[in-house]
């Protein structure tokens, strides 16, 4: 099966940056909030809520180090596919709250970001799915480039480390904006999403065929929407020195299928095949982060310290 | 292979005199609600194989629960379908059970109270929900979540075209965790699968690992030293290992020695606890919380297959 997303759609630059001129018009109007709930003796969280396009607010929790002023690496946690957003990452060590500024976004449709808007799961993919200018994406990744700015601009934030890190939309958000200096990105959906959806049934991507089966007339317009949000045509906007966790050797997103992803990223970019194993691939990516940002120590779990 | 620091590690839970007492009153209390079920074909989700259905029941405190309930579109005879219940991780929504419908079985998948679809009476939030009510183990969120869960086997029981003698249950993380309170709760359940179990050894996690989502107990406690005992108290009613000795059917668990979300400590602790005879454990070293579902996936299928005869 041929697809568009085999090839860039030629308004894909002007597309993203009428996006980006719209979220530009509209002021962030933070209103920021200590959550002592959220707090340790270590760091002080703080909910954060911003205008996005539509105008949409939106919310997320931020966590700064009480140990100095400023200066601060900070990490950027960009949403993952589902209606929860973590403080930090399920598993990962709260104590890299100590030593970094930590900001997560619930882009719109999540939870603490679903007023007015609830987004279904499954049914956030294929929601306005039908043209890129209705597809829901579009405001999420402006919700996301909008976290990002906010966070780049806080004064306990290092603007020389930031670290956008996620599944796909930590790539496009690094490709949109140039604030992201590191990357670690999984992709898992916005990659030959349609193709690849033919071969399972699993979701998230399994909401493309469900959609597809009972609209088959459709598909054209649902492809030409996709080729608006495929990593491959962000990846040569991202100029951040980016770690790329592909799937293990053999899956449809493994490191010879991210490979040309890699080269047409700006930055220097490592392609790190999955051991299937949580623990092993987060070790490596710890490291990674760790060196890259100049800490002296990773932040791992206890488990991991072995 | 686990150090036996962490394989003979003993739990400092202790188990209240009247932990039975309070869940047989719990269940009594469900049971006489009327289930008042109802199931809507769902075309959107449906398949060549598998037919899907959008399914509400009343479970305990009258809240609606939501869930998907997915069949064989063609199954091969008339014959009754094995039931396989399947229960959520703490923050995902639950799955659309098309593949084990594919297999066979009638699967339900439930959202317990709080998550998308059952929580237009009740949303604590996430984080929030672990800890909602957690100084009385009477106004407990799991108090209420884990009878959605259990009504998930009454809705399974209610289905004509399931054998009531073939009923499962599987989970991974707080699934995991729902698979061992559900095994022990009801005895329908023939077969078990438990992954990473979450919500056992919750005191005990507190001290091992940093990460959430048990960490918001531990933000609960820092913000509200004097309730730790009334807290205390309260989970060890809730907790998978002081409810394992219920258990009596076959039973499988899966842990990755590197868990930092939920510590392998407590998973054996768990496992010594269950009263089923034919019981094991799979501990894989080397892997986190996602306990190599990618090669133990083939076990469960083989061991649900074997007790539930799909």
């Amino acid at each position: 099966m041929t697809s568009r997303t085999n090839t860039k759609p030629e308004n894909f630059d002007s597309f993203w940056q009428t996006v980006l001129e719209e979220l530009a018009s509209l002021p962030p109007a933070a209103e920021v909030e200590e959550i002592p709930l959220r707090s340790t003796e270590f760091a002080t969280t703080y909910g954060v809520r911003l205008t996005s396009i539509g105008p949409y607010r939106i919310f997320g929790y931020l966590s700064i180090p009480k140990s100095a002023d400023g200066g601060f690496p900070a990490r950027y946690f960009l949403p993952r596919y589902g209606s929860v957003a973590d403080l930090v990452p399920q598993g990962s060590s709260n104590s890299q709250r100590r030593d970094y500024v930590t900001f997560s976004i619930c882009a719109r449709g999540q939870r603490r970001s679903d007023s007015p808007y609830a987004a279904s799961f499954p049914g956030q993919l294929t929601d306005g799915i039908d043209d890129p200018a209705t597809y829901i994406y579009r405001g999420i990744v402006a919700d996301c480039c909008r976290g990002l700015e906010y966070l780049a601009q806080h004064p306990a934030v290092d603007g020389t480390r930031i670290a956008a890190i996620g599944t796909d939309l930590a790539l496009i958000t690094a490709s949109l904006s140039s604030l992201a200096t590191h990357l670690v990105c999984t992709p898992v959906t916005f990659h030959q999403a349609l193709e690849r959806a033919a071969a399972t049934s699993a979701y998230p991507l399994e909401e493309l065929n469900d959609y597809l089966r009972l609209n088959p007339d459709r598909r054209d317009d649902v492809d030409r929407t996709l080729s608006h949000y495929d990593l491959r045509w962000f990846a040569p906007g991202v100029n951040a020195t980016s770690l790329l966790m592909a799937e293990a050797a053999g899956g449809p997103l493994d490191g010879a299928a991210l490979a040309p992803m890699a080269e047409d990223i700006k930055g220097d970019a490592l392609v790190r095949e999955s051991e299937n194993s949580g623990y092993r691939d987060g070790v490596f990516s710890e490291l990674w982060l760790t060196e890259q940002l100049g800490m002296p120590e990773p932040s791992l779990p206890p488990h991991w310290r072995q | 292979m686990a150090s036996p620091a962490v394989s003979d590690y003993v739990s400092g839970l202790k188990r209240p005199d009247d932990i039975d007492a309070f869940w047989d009153d719990v269940l009594a209390q469900t049971a006489a609600i009327p289930l008042d079920a109802a199931i809507t074909h769902d075309p959107l989700r449906s398949t060549s194989q598998a037919e899907v259905y959008q399914v509400h029941y009343t479970s305990l405190d009258r809240v609606r629960i939501a869930g998907w309930y997915a069949r064989p579109a063609n199954p091969p005879s008339a014959d009754l379908l094995p039931g396989l219940l399947i229960v959520p991780g703490y923050s995902m929504e639950p799955l659309i059970p098309k593949n084990w419908a594919a297999r066979g079985y009638a699967a339900f998948s439930v959202a317990p109270r709080g998550k998308l679809r059952s929580n237009g009476q009740f949303n604590p939030g996430y984080p929030g929900l672990l800890t909602h009510g957690i100084v009385d183990r009477n106004t407990y969120t799991y108090r209420g979540f884990y009878m959605d869960a259990c009504r998930g086997v009454d809705f399974l029981l209610s289905r004509d075209e399931v054998d009531a003698s073939r009923l499962g249950v599987t989970g991974h993380s707080q699934g995991g965790g729902l698979a061992v309170v559900v095994a022990a709760l009801r005895p329908e359940i023939k077969a078990a699968t438990s992954g990473a179990p979450f919500l056992c050894g919750f005191m005990d996690a507190l001290e091992l690992t940093d990460a959430y989502p048990y960490q918001e107990i531990g933000d609960y406690l820092r913000l509200h030293p004097e309730s730790r005992q009334q807290v205390t108290d309260t989970v060890a009613y809730f907790d998978g290992i002081n409810l394992a000795p219920r258990i009596t059917c076959p039973m499988i668990f899966n842990i990755g020695l590197q868990d930092s979300t939920c510590p392998p400590e407590t998973g054996y602790a768990l496992f010594r606890a269950i009263s089923s005879e034919d019981k094991t454990l799979y501990d894989y070293d080397g892997y986190g919380h996602d306990a190599s579902n990618h090669t133990h996936g083939r076990v469960i299928d083989e061991f649900l297959a074997k007790h539930l005869e799909p």
